[in-house]
């Protein structure tokens, strides 16, 4: 991958998205957030292929079936293993095991319920252990690697523990198996096959291509788009909710409104301008000249009445006092005045004589000099009094004056916020016409009446403008609770689109890469699953040529070119369930044997399930095949594979798990049927601690069914040999029922002979055998002490029978 | 046929051991054998009803004898699990092709259904 990487060159910042895709969401989030150093898998891909590994032993203590600690013990070379045991026996306990020990999970347990990965420790015993040793090629020292759970400690939290020659211990990834337990998984369990083939052609794609190790690939892919859509959406989102946003805020007549409007109109969002309004200053008070405008009418003061009904009076009692005022001239009462001031002046400085100026004889004496003096004082007077009238109705103007207290620049702006101006202006103008009255009475009634719907108009347009000022806080406060959440939604969607730019070629360039990885790895792979596919099809009618994985994403599809009967077919609908598991084995084996890989074991576990006979007998000789340089561990729930395996002759070790209650499982070495049921005839036979009745009852028990297995055995061969169906072969001896007619199919090849099988005994093979065999049959009780005579009879006896042809 | 002393409760306490106790010595095949023992028991019970029943049954296949259990049991729900664990117990006994010896699970299960055999024929 990373050579494929640097081949092509053009890395540019997204070269490290894809490694960190690769190792699934969380490595691509912390390469997109910068927070994984130089990418790990560099380092990974970088160290040397490991040795190849093979398995001695695996120990299991408190885990799943398994109580009482036990050990799964297999040569450490190649060779093939079958671990036999009913189901519920712990077999599978032990391929569980040897998967959760080195990948820390198992894949049986993915799509489970809780309850089944909730239930991986044995009831029956607390303590709880794994470990598993393997000997890798060219060192003399077993590596060791373990994992231990404290009591009631959850699976999740074990210690791990890789012991490994010469080197202090360590954790799983010191074996250097991390990634090629995903490329080359050597597990292979029944449930992985089952669950997945009927889910349709993208569900088998991605089931063989976890077969084939491709589901970095895929996860990574996964991954990459996964970060791709979700960034693509949150900014579609953000696009969407700007959209709902905008016509809301249309509607809004605020201009907080007005401006978010103008930041995020455009193509380009201002996000910054945005959060300028939501910024609590803003919201309070500068800002918003609309807002203070409108505060600033709320609070306008109309004219006082009481201060207008004392400038009333004050108008009136100065017009009165300017009326009476006004009969006496002042002017001339004063111009009089110095007139007389001047004449007298020249009377005393000239004395008694005419008048200067008009000339009247004798005109200036004393008498008119007393006379003057006092018309002059009285024409000062009057004069006084006009003036001070005079200055009062000034004063009494002047109070209008200081009624009139609206600011015209705040009546301006209410036009601008629109409020209704109408009822004020047209008693602003009535008041204002107070200017043009001369007349102070006049001005007194005009205040008078003007005053009230001035005050009225004020009143009602401060009303005005504290309800608008309250609609648009109400209106604005939700709004900008929107807007908040909104600016929030966008910013992090606009920050996490900028990562679109490396995403997308990251993207593309793994899609290309993932189909050239899959064909080079499918190859070979897809080769050698057509030679395993041949060895087990056995009778069936299915031909399978060219398997290929094509197509990606939604498209992503097996495609196989398979006929039937030589007619080109529908592809995996005409294949049975058998046919299908046996696909998927054929796809696994090769790719878990590929040199590569450092597993030299490979594990599988419960292959026979939906397999025919037939059918079995080619998966014994493709085992065979794998096991001449690998380490081939079978776990199988009946006799089938291991009947195929000795009837074949082929080298394996077969081993019997049988489960006690209490959780206590037992392994031990398996004979082939005949020898185990003789081992175990002695056994009882010779057995101290079991009561003498025991071997009474089950000795000739034991013996029946060895003598059973056996002529089973000589009829098998027999007429497998000769050509026969094994479904017919197996028929006929389903229905041949017990002893005796097992005995005349394999004596005489005839089930009805039964009642000529003593005599020829007698004759051929001799009375004691022959007694031998009818004692067996009537499963009677023997005296103890003749058990062990028995036994040795009976495997005579079974000889003997082996020796037919 | 011979017949021994042993009364089917010995030959179901046997049985019983087989399962219950852990014996490096019957490692892997006590699963047979308490199937042996088990079907002995069972076959001796249903024997023994006869005896006492002066009935002459006991050269009779199990087949017939188990449909006349049904008749002199005096409890049908019960013969016919006694006829169930007895065909299970009897496949146990005789080989069959690929077929592994039966769990301590199900043995268990015949086990206590010969034991209410026992305990009503005795």
């Amino acid at each position: 991958m990373v050579a494929r990487l640097e081949a092509d060159g053009s890395l540019d910042g997204w070269g490290d998205l894809v490694l960190g895709a690769l190792e699934g969401r969380d490595g691509l989030e912390a390469q997109l957030a910068g927070t994984s150093a130089s990418p790990r898998p560099l380092a990974a891909q970088a160290s040397p292929a490991p040795a190849g590994a093979f398995l001695r032993s695996v120990a299991v203590e408190g885990f799943r079936g398994i109580g009482r600690a036990q050990t799964l013990e297999v040569a450490p070379g190649p060779g093939l293993t079958l671990v036999v045991g009913r189901n519920g026996s712990g077999k599978s306990s032990f391929a569980e095991a040897l998967e959760v020990l080195l990948t820390g999970d198992s894949l049986r347990w993915k799509e489970r319920a809780a309850v089944w990965r909730d239930g991986w420790r044995n009831l029956h015993h607390p303590a709880a252990s794994l470990s598993a040793t393997f000997l890798m090629e060219g060192e003399p020292q077993p590596c060791v690697v373990s994992r231990r759970w404290e009591a009631e400690a959850a699976f999740e939290v074990a210690e791990v523990a890789v012991a490994l020659p010469g080197r202090p211990k360590s954790d799983l990834d010191s074996l250097g198996w991390t990634s090629a337990l995903r490329t080359h998984r050597p597990f292979l369990s029944y449930n992985e096959l089952g669950s997945l083939l009927d889910e349709g052609p993208s569900k088998l794609y991605d089931a063989l291509s976890s077969i084939l190790g491709l589901e970095d690939l895929v996860e990574g892919q996964g991954a990459l788009q996964e970060a791709r859509r979700s960034r693509e959406k949150a900014l579609k989102d953000a696009t969407e909710g700007r959209g709902r946003l905008l016509e809301r805020l249309r509607e809004v007549d605020d201009e907080r409104a007005r401006r978010v409007v103008a930041a995020i109109e455009g193509k380009e969002w201002d996000l910054g301008a945005v959060e300028a309004v939501l910024a609590p200053a803003s919201s309070s008070r500068a800002g918003t000249a609309e807002a203070e405008v409108l505060r600033a009418i709320a609070s306008l003061e109309p004219p006082d009445a009481a201060r207008v009904a004392e400038a009333v009076a004050e108008m009136r009692g100065a017009a009165s006092a300017l009326t009476f005022a006004k009969s006496t001239p002042a002017a001339r009462s004063r111009d009089a005045a110095k007139l007389l001031e001047l004449a007298l002046a020249f009377h005393a400085a000239h004395g008694d004589g005419d008048c200067p100026v008009c000339g009247h004889e004798l005109a200036l004496d004393r008498a008119w000099d007393k006379r003057q003096r006092t018309a002059m004082a009285r024409l000062r007077e009057a004069a006084q009094e006009a003036e001070a009238a005079h200055e009062r109705a000034e004063a009494a103007r002047r109070r209008w004056e200081d009624l009139a207290i609206l600011k015209g620049e705040a009546l301006q702006r209410a036009s601008a916020v629109g409020l209704d101006l109408r009822e004020l202006v047209a008693a602003l103008e009535a008041w204002v016409r107070a200017q043009s009255i001369n007349d102070l009475g006049d001005l007194a009634d005009h205040v008078e009446s003007a005053s009230g719907p001035l005050r009225k108009a004020v009143l009602r347009l401060r009303e005005a403008a504290r309800a608008k000022l309250e609609r648009r806080e109400d209106a604005w406060r939700p709004m900008s609770g929107d807007v908040a959440n909104w600016l929030a939604a966008a910013r992090e969607a606009v920050r996490r689109a900028a990562d679109l730019e490396r995403l997308k070629p990251a993207e593309a360039w793994l899609k290309k890469a993932a189909a050239g990885i899959r064909d080079d790895r499918f190859g070979p792979i897809a080769e050698k699953a057509a030679g395993i596919w041949e060895r087990l099809r056995q009778q069936s009618h299915v031909e399978l040529g060219r398997i290929q994985l094509t197509g990606d994403g939604t498209r992503r599809r097996v495609v196989l070119d398979v006929t039937v009967d030589g007619v080109a077919g529908a592809a995996l609908g005409v294949m049975s369930q058998g046919e299908l598991h046996s696909l998927a084995l054929s796809l696994f084996v090769p790719r878990a044997t590929l040199p590569e890989s450092p597993f030299r074991f490979i594990v599988i576990d419960d292959p026979v399930q939906s397999m025919d006979p037939a059918r079995v007998d080619g998966l014994a000789r493709v085992l065979e095949s794998a096991s001449a340089d690998r380490q081939v561990v079978v776990f199988t729930h009946d006799d089938r594979l291991p009947e195929a395996v000795r009837r074949l002759d082929i080298a394996a070790e077969i081993l019997e798990v049988t489960r006690r209650e209490g959780s206590i499982v037992e392994l031990r070495r398996s004979l082939d049927p005949v020898g185990r049921y003789l081992e175990d005839a002695l056994a009882v036979a010779g057995t101290a601690g079991l009561p003498s009745s025991a071997a009474a009852h089950v000795v000739p028990g034991l013996c029946r069914l060895a003598l059973e297995a056996t002529c089973m055995e000589v009829v098998r061969r027999r007429r497998l040999t000769r050509g026969e169906a094994h479904a017919a072969v197996e028929r006929t001896l389903s229905e041949a029922g017990h002893l005796t007619g097992l005995a005349a199919l394999a004596l005489f090849d005839d089930v009805e002979r039964g009642g000529d099988v003593l005599e020829r005994l007698q004759r051929e093979a001799g009375a004691p055998l022959a007694d031998t065999l009818r004692r067996c049959d009537v499963s009677g009780e023997i005296p103890p002490e003749a058990a062990v005579d028995l036994v040795r009879l009976a495997s005579e006896l079974t000889a003997w029978l082996r020796g037919l042809s | 046929m011979r017949r021994g002393d042993d009364t089917p409760r010995v030959v179901l306490s046997l049985a019983r051991g087989m399962l219950g106790q852990v014996d490096p010595e019957t490692a892997g095949l006590w699963p047979r054998a308490a199937a042996l023992l088990a079907c002995r028991a069972l076959e001796a019970s249903i024997h023994r009803l006869w005896e006492r029943r002066t009935l002459d049954l006991q050269g009779r296949s199990m087949r017939v004898q188990l449909i006349c259990l049904r008749t002199y049991l005096g409890d049908a729900d019960l013969a016919a699990r006694a006829g169930h664990a007895w065909s299970a117990l009897s496949r146990a006994c005789h080989h069959h092709p690929y077929e592994l010896a039966p769990t301590a699970a199900e043995l268990r299960g015949w086990l206590s259904v010969v034991e209410e055999l026992i305990q009503k024929t005795d």
